[in-house]
């Protein structure tokens, strides 16, 4: 069966209303340790129908003959009454990028070597996975839309273990690499996060200033990344007092796709402007209900997945920023979260946060000592009105979408 | 592939496996996966996934290679066999596949059947919510080189999500999992966990205290144990704390606690593991000793795997993995364990659980508990967590264990390196003695 005859077969289901979608993906992946070392060649086909037939019906399949007897399945089942929203009609291609970089043959040995130094041998690299891959989404619809995007992708996870005396601990970093393997960087998180927590002791100060490495402050920005995707917000949001003045928060993945996942064009969208919370990202659905216009934000983490609407490349950014190096003297009595020591807990509709984490005490703008572990927890709401400075070293983390952030200087929060 | 023959794959990847010890198969799987969510008792969004794939993997000397390609056909399986003797330098028997007979399914009956049953079910006990509903029907075949190709065959029912019950204090939104393998008593059982979930509770407070000792009660207890024994005593987990303790005692010798994956009446049990391997028994802890690992056929050694390599799905490769934690019972009744807890938490639902190997460090997120003083329930307490060190837990678990063994829907899946796959278990009433617990 042939794409043609799927959309045949879902415009007579569904006049007009219907959308079909196709993903071919080839990709690599290494997992290395000191002893072994696993190859995988994936090669996925997947195909996705989307239809509104007295309400929303979803299918998705391995091949077109699959899909075909999925979307008859799903035609069976009672679903809600939802009028289709209005559809993207445009037309576009753009394949993906040419030439895959080949990574260093000994990357996993160069990274480990890093990682002994920076931990002065305290902390080894237990093991890389380093995924590489290229994949081509096609996307049809009722409304004569057809677009085709490419998009490669090279990230991975690494995992270091630090030992002093009896004392163990592990750690993981994510990493994305969008030009050059950063070794220096990756190393340097993996080794702070596996030999701080051996440290002696914990925070010895109650309240303090708390500056967030870039990794830290991208998980914290994922975390509250929901606020800006929810059909009703939590009732302590004040739109127009939603953080400190200087903080603004956008979404622009226009250089990784001209499309999103239901075809809608990719355009920056300014979430949060000087504080306040300027827009909502939208996909065509959640646009639909509230009588928008969609934001290019139809996120498919597969092509089992309905699209949502989420964030695609969410970044802090700053006009006046200042360089981590001014941030760290500034502070007078605080500590640096290096990394995390627990996921990120976050209750927006109670408008709580806990981030438990392990770093470097500061004290008069100089590095003192490490700190094994310390939690810091309160509400959101007070969280994003503490932002005090921001750095201009803005990196990149996969959450899994790309989410962005630089060193951040926080007022004023209490440890524990 | 059931118009491809297992003899012949089985040839084909005959000249692969040349020494001993090397690993040479073809994993096929279809899957049928229905999920309807549920929006205050009316069926939301419909979908439906039908999906095959196929892997072929080779493994020898600490070297591995798998090659996926989605579909099931004879195409797909001479396809993912080609990209391993590719990388590997040899070649297999080349032919050209046939064309693939036309794909039919005809829709599952049980699907119609259980939204049927759902809507009453819901309107009765769970009323105003967001549940999400799936069933899974998986068909997995593995074809290794030099032993006999085995298939197994799974049906999963899942529901999550939360919904607003009545409490005391006014409405709250509880959160709700039950996972269990689809069987004639599954309805009966959800609406036993659906009417406990909704039962009216006290307003909580703080526990307050930095440790206390914690009664694991409706099967928890087999939580804490995956995390601590199952995850700790897979093979290849170098750094776990009892990789070097073999035999060793950690606990009072009434404890047992086994993994047992032919238990199909728990959601991560299975006839056959994803390598082919029919499941042995490990047991964990024997009386009080560290037992054996779990292992697959990688790991296995000498004494071969014990039927616990596990896959996600074709695209991944198979990693020992624990399936279902059974704790043996004891003596003691439910009244007897909670006068033994004298003072400390009741515990009867697990959120999730996780575990650091090198730092021998667990913690379990608990939504609610009950507070005991003097040996009788007093104040609602939660959420929480529950935190301690592998070895330290496992010396103070109290030597008299309850009788009655409860299985533990609530834990249905598990997490690691990426790879989900079903777990579950069933414990009695365990005793913990000085946990650290923390309010949420």
């Amino acid at each position: 069966m042939s794409a043609d005859r799927l959309s045949g077969l879902l415009e007579r289901r569904s006049p007009g209303a219907w959308e079909l979608y196709r993903k071919v993906s080839d990709a690599r992946e290494t997992d290395l340790t000191r002893s072994e070392r696993r190859e995988a060649f994936r090669r996925e086909n997947g195909w996705a129908a989307r239809w509104w037939d007295r309400g929303l019906r979803f299918a998705c399949a391995s091949d077109p003959e699959r899909l075909a007897a999925a979307v008859a399945e799903a035609s069976r089942l009672p679903a809600r009454a939802e009028a289709p929203p209005r559809l993207p009609g445009s037309k576009g291609e753009r394949p993906a990028p040419d030439g895959d970089r080949p990574l260093p043959p000994d990357v996993f040995e160069r990274l480990g070597q890093l990682v002994a130094e920076k931990s002065r041998g305290e902390a080894v690299l237990a093991s890389l996975a380093l995924r590489s891959g290229r994949a081509e989404e096609r996307i049809v619809n009722g409304a004569g839309l057809s677009v085709s995007t490419g998009v490669a992708r090279r990230d991975g996870v690494a995992r270091a273990v630090g030992r002093r005396d009896s004392k163990g601990c592990e750690t993981r970093a994510v990493f994305r690499w969008d030009g050059e393997p950063d070794l220096e960087s990756l190393a340097g998180r993996l080794a702070d996060g596996a030999t701080f927590p051996l440290a002696p002791r914990g925070v010895t100060f109650a309240r303090g200033a708390w500056l967030l490495d870039p990794g830290v402050a991208a998980a914290v920005l994922a975390a509250i990344a929901p606020l800006f995707c929810a059909d009703t917000l939590p009732r302590w949001v004040k739109k127009s007092d939603f953080a400190a003045r200087r903080v603004r928060i956008a979404d622009d993945a226009s250089a990784d796709a001209p499309f999103d996942g239901e075809g809608t064009p990719t355009r920056r969208v300014l979430v949060v402007e000087d504080g306040a919370l300027a827009a909502r990202l939208h996909d065509l659905r959640s646009a639909a209900r509230a009588a928008e216009l969609p934001t290019g934000h139809g996120v498919r983490p597969s092509y089992r997945d309905l699209p949502r609407p989420g964030p695609r490349r969410l970044f802090l950014e700053t006009s006046q920023g200042s360089s981590p190096r001014e941030l760290l003297g500034s502070v007078g009595r605080g500590v640096f979260a290096r990394a995390l020591t627990a996921p990120v807990s976050v209750d927006l509709a109670l408008d709580r946060y806990d981030v438990q984490f392990t770093g470097v005490s500061i004290l008069a703008g100089r590095a003192t000592e490490p700190v094994a572990g310390a939690r810091v927890r309160g509400r959101v709401s007070e969280l994003l009105s503490r932002f005090g400075a921001i750095g201009t070293d803005l990196q990149f983390f996969p959450m899994p979408y790309p989410a962005g952030a630089p060193t951040v200087l926080i007022e004023k929060v209490t440890f524990e | 592939m059931a118009e491809l023959e297992d003899a012949a794959i089985a040839r084909w990847l005959e000249p692969l496996a040349s020494d001993q010890g090397d690993v040479a198969e073809v994993f096929v799987e279809t899957r049928r996966r229905t999920v309807v969510d549920w929006s205050d008792g009316e069926p939301g969004e419909a979908r439906v996934a039908l999906e095959a794939g196929v892997s072929a993997r080779l493994r020898r000397a600490g070297r591995e290679r798998l090659v996926f390609v989605s579909g099931a056909g004879e195409g797909e399986v001479r396809e993912a066999i080609r990209g391993l003797t590719s990388s590997s330098g040899k070649t297999a028997a080349a032919h050209s596949a046939p064309a693939p007979p036309p794909f039919e399914s005809e829709p599952d009956p049980a699907v119609d059947r259980w939204i049927r049953r759902l809507g009453p079910i819901f309107a009765r006990h769970a009323g105003r919510g967001r549940l999400t509903w799936s069933l899974v029907d998986l068909d997995r075949r593995v074809v290794p080189s030099g032993l006999p190709p085995a298939r197994s065959t799974r049906r999963l029912f899942s529901l999550e999500g939360s919904f607003t019950a009545a409490s005391r204090r006014g409405d709250e939104i509880r959160a709700f999992s039950f996972h269990a393998p689809e069987a004639d008593s599954t309805a009966d059982e959800l609406k036993v966990a659906l009417t406990t979930a909704s039962l009216p509770r006290e307003r909580p407070v703080p526990f307050g205290d930095p440790r206390g000792d914690v009664l694991f009660s409706g099967g928890t207890a087999a939580v804490l144990f995956h995390e601590i024994l199952s995850h700790t005593l897979e093979a290849g987990a170098e750094e776990s704390p009892l990789s070097r303790l073999s035999e060793a005692r950690v606990a009072v010798p009434d404890l047992d606690v086994r993994d047992d994956a032919s238990r199909l009446d728990l959601f991560g049990g299975y006839e056959r593991d994803d390598e082919g391997t029919r499941p042995r028994v490990v047991k964990l802890l024997d009386s009080g000793r560290l037992g054996g690992t779990l292992s697959d056929r990688s790991h296995g050694g000498a004494r071969g795997s014990t039927g616990h390599g596990r896959r996600a799905g074709p695209a991944d490769p198979p990693l020992p993995r624990g399936s279902n934690t059974v704790v043996s019972p004891g003596q003691a009744t439910t009244e007897e364990m909670v006068r033994r807890l004298a003072n400390g938490l009741w515990i009867d639902e697990i959120q999730s659980g996780s575990v650091e190997l090198a730092s021998g460090q667990w913690r379990l997120e608990y939504p609610h508990a009950r507070r005991v003083r003097r040996g009788r329930f007093a104040d609602e307490v939660g959420p929480g967590i529950l935190a301690g060190e592998i070895l330290s837990t496992l010396s103070a678990v109290e030597p008299v264990v309850g009788r009655e063994v409860r299985a533990c829907r609530s834990l249905g899946w598990c997490s690691r390196a990426g790879q989900v796959v079903p777990v579950q278990g069933a414990a009695p009433d365990v005793l913990v003695r000085r946990l650290s617990v923390r309010d949420r």
